[in-house]
């Protein structure tokens, strides 16, 4: 008995000792038969060494930028029941605002728009998979809150679409304002920052009013349009898009109201996880690109030309030097210099990417409104690149 | 002396690569390391990538959920968790409930002499049994519930029911005065009755005579409601639903998505407890029916005093297995918005909160649950079991 334990005891001395000085060899025999374990307790010294510089990340304690650069495709988490924004077609394909701002960022990163990989995520997985690391990028009308900021240990870059939150009702449903809705059921998606205002806005103005929560819009559409309750809210531009795919035979797009009124602020743009500095700056700075370029007149037919331009301004956006004796710039941000060339090519401007996908042209039919350029009265203001 | 003997013993082993013994305790302290490395990385995993700690359960929960007296949205997440644990208690304990006498009743109809409803509890059981209890919830929800008539133009019968899509609304109590001192003289009517019951038992016992005792027992109590009421000047009243616009005042309302997962959950699990009983009655051994057909038992007689009282003790370990089954697949509420438990975990998580620690509760809770079931299950197994004589 004593004997066993003593084997037992100085095998276990024996494992731990070669796990420490990750030495093996010389103990022998007994631990011949696990080869597979020394190669992990060594690899995991290797990762120690790497990232001894106090950064915790779970994974290789590089930045996602490198790891999305040695992996060669983008991993992106979207939504894929709001048209316009983020959903997917018959034929099975990803479209939308937010897609095309996935692409956006594959594009300055990759220099190909079509390395993308889409993951879609309902609004409670969203924080979750970006903090486990199974995305690189959320851009899923997601709103830029403090607590997400803080507790949800995520990075917000620049807001690529400035939205507010709207009700829909049905037409005949005798609603004209919110106060109208006293005493009714209102439907919503769990987990966003639309259930928490519509909970704020009612105590504020004294209304009556259930929240009907629902995991996904799928659910929810099926109990709006059996009358379950009397109005949906959400962001605005998440209801247009609804609104204009609604089907005929529940009376098509006219059948339903948008109310006017807005109850908030909802800046939504790409979020990354928190304390990543060089791919929150990417990820930050290809946005930023398509903002700049829309400001310049940059667009996908122009773009040759532009190369050529005489403003040093442009020129330095797109990565060419302004003459053969200057050097082109290039800011450190760990992209090409001329990844805003790939982006505007592949994908577009923020002006482009916005009337293709919810524009004045588009099912949707949005003005640009708050996401005009700061030149045309709106709040898309790019920092200067230099 | 005893290392010669070790040494002695040494010149007949195998080489330790080849002993058994040896190998054994490598393989053994191998899985070990590996077991402990593997969580050991996971948890440094979870670490790095995640808050952990439950500070954030003293938080504003800051969403509301409907049908919840007494919480409101400024309370702490703790409190909105705290609803969801009571939603998933109140399903679950309702769901078992009716689950059991619709599974008893089936399961006792599959036996029938009658070819009808045997063949129809048959297609009850076979039907329900092989459709996954979220299909059967969803439909419930969508193509019953909801196809009800909208609120405005809701469904009243008798002017005491009103039935939408947004719930069923029945007659329900209203407390007066008084009502506290009522629900103690109710009390004390049940003390009493269970008095009497024991005494006509005792009687019958030794004397042979039919003992009503249910009878006794349900006169008593019926006698201290009636006298109470007028004794203390009718301390409930009748309360009728009443529509008043898009909503539903007085008596007492059955939300849809409540009503519907009840009702899935438990046409699915009655299903099974269903078959469960029917195996339990064929368990018992035939002599015991013959038996009882010879000292001319009616056939209710032989099934209430005969056979039921030995498929029960059978029963009740699978019975327990398909109430724990029930309590956990509440959980599929989530597909239907009905705010228990988990739905209301994945709201917290969703309003930014960490995952780890909120799916800990969750499981935390389940376990609760199941262990509760446990124990009560064991505790009656263990009253019914058969003691051997002395």
């Amino acid at each position: 008995m004593t004997r066993k334990l003593l084997l037992l005891l100085a095998l276990v001395l024996a494992l731990v000792a070669t796990a420490c000085t990750d030495g093996g060899g010389d103990q022998a025999g007994e631990e011949g038969g696990e080869p597979g374990l020394e190669a992990t307790d060594g690899a995991a010294v290797q990762t120690e060494q790497t990232d001894g510089t106090g950064a915790d990340a779970g994974g290789t304690g590089e930045s996602v930028l490198q790891d999305v650069q040695s992996r060669g495709t983008l991993r992106c988490g979207v939504n894929e029941e709001v048209p316009g924004f983020g959903f997917t077609t018959e034929e099975g394909e990803f479209e939308g605002f937010d897609i095309d701002f996935c692409r956006v960022v594959a594009a300055a990163v990759l220099g190909d728009s079509e390395a993308v990989e889409f993951v879609s995520l309902t609004a409670e997985q969203r924080f979750t998979a970006l903090q486990s690391g199974e995305i690189d990028v959320l851009i899923r009308n997601t709103t830029w809150t403090a607590s997400r900021d803080g507790g949800e240990e995520a990075d917000f870059t620049l807001p690529t679409f400035y939205d507010g939150q709207a009700f829909m009702v049905k037409g005949d449903a005798g609603v004209g304002a919110i106060d109208d809705l006293d005493g009714s059921d209102v439907c919503t998606l769990s987990g966003t920052t639309t259930e928490l205002n519509l909970t704020t806005e009612a105590e504020a103005r004294g209304l009556d009013i259930n929240a009907i929560t629902f995991d996904d819009n799928d659910q929810l559409i099926q109990a709006f349009q059996a009358d379950r309750c009397d109005a949906w809210t959400s962001d605005a531009s998440q209801l247009a898009g609804v609104r204009s795919t609604w089907p005929d035979g529940e009376g098509g797009p006219e059948a339903l109201t948008i109310l006017d009124e807005i109850i908030s602020k909802e800046p939504l743009g790409p979020a990354v996880r928190e304390g990543d500095a060089d791919w929150f700056d990417a990820v930050n700075w290809a946005v930023i690109a398509t903002i700049q370029a829309e400001e310049f007149e940059i667009t996908q037919d122009n773009l040759e030309e532009m190369r050529q331009s005489d403003d040093p301004n442009i020129l330095r956006l797109l990565g060419e030097a302004a003459s053969d004796e200057e050097p082109t710039l290039d800011p450190g941000l760990g992209l090409d210099t001329d990844f805003a060339v790939n982006v505007i090519e592949q994908v577009g401007n923020y002006g482009e990417i916005f009337e293709r996908n919810v524009g004045a042209d588009s099912n949707l039919g949005l003005e640009r409104g708050l996401n005009a350029q700061w030149t045309d009265g709106g709040l898309h203001y790019a920092p200067p690149y230099r | 002396m005893a290392a010669e003997a070790l040494g002695q013993r040494r010149a007949v082993r195998p080489p330790p690569w080849r002993d058994i013994r040896v190998l054994r305790v490598v393989i053994q302290v191998a899985f070990l390391v590996v077991v402990v490395a593997t969580v050991w990385y996971l948890y440094n995993n979870l670490r790095s990538n995640t808050r952990l700690g439950f500070d954030w359960l003293q938080q504003p929960a800051g969403f509301s959920i409907r049908d919840a007296p007494g919480y409101s949205p400024g309370q702490r997440v703790l409190a909105a968790i705290r609803v969801g644990f009571f939603n998933t208690a109140q399903v679950a304990f309702l769901g078992i409930a009716l689950a059991t006498v619709l599974g008893i009743i089936i399961g006792i109809a599959r036996l029938s002499t009658n070819w009808l409803v045997r063949r129809a509890a048959a297609l009850y059981v076979e039907a329900l049994r092989n459709i996954p209890v979220l299909l059967i919830i969803v439909l419930i929800y969508g193509a019953v519930m909801l196809q009800l008539p909208g609120v405005a133009n809701a469904g009243e019968f008798l002017e005491s029911f009103i039935f939408s899509n947004r719930g069923v609304s029945v007659p329900w109590y209203q407390s007066q005065e008084g009502a506290t001192s009522y629900v103690a003289v109710i009390g004390l009517g049940v003390l009493v009755a269970a008095a009497l019951w024991v005494w006509r038992t005792r009687r019958f016992d030794r004397t042979g005579e039919p003992h009503h005792r249910v009878l006794w027992a349900l006169g008593t109590v019926a006698g201290f409601i009636l006298a109470g009421y007028f004794v203390l000047g009718a301390p409930i009243a009748l309360s009728l639903p009443e529509l008043e616009g898009r909503r539903v005042t007085g008596g007492t309302s059955l939300g849809t998505e409540y009503a519907a997962l009840l009702i899935g959950l438990v046409l699915y699990t009655a299903s099974h407890i269903a078959e469960i009983v029917r195996g339990s009655i064929q368990a018992v051994p035939h002599g015991q029916t013959e038996a009882a057909n010879a000292i001319a038992l009616t056939g209710f007689q032989r099934l209430r005093y005969v056979v039921l009282p030995q498929a029960f003790r059978i029963m009740i370990p699978p019975l327990a297995n398909q109430y724990l089954n029930l309590t956990k697949n509440s959980s599929l509420a989530v597909a239907i918005g009905y705010p228990e438990l988990t739905r209301i975990i994945g709201t917290v998580i969703g309003n930014g909160n960490p995952a780890p620690p909120s799916i800990a509760i969750l499981m935390g809770c389940y376990l609760i649950f199941s262990i509760g079931i446990s124990i009560i299950t064991n505790i009656v197994n263990r009253a019914l079991s058969l003691e051997p004589r002395t």
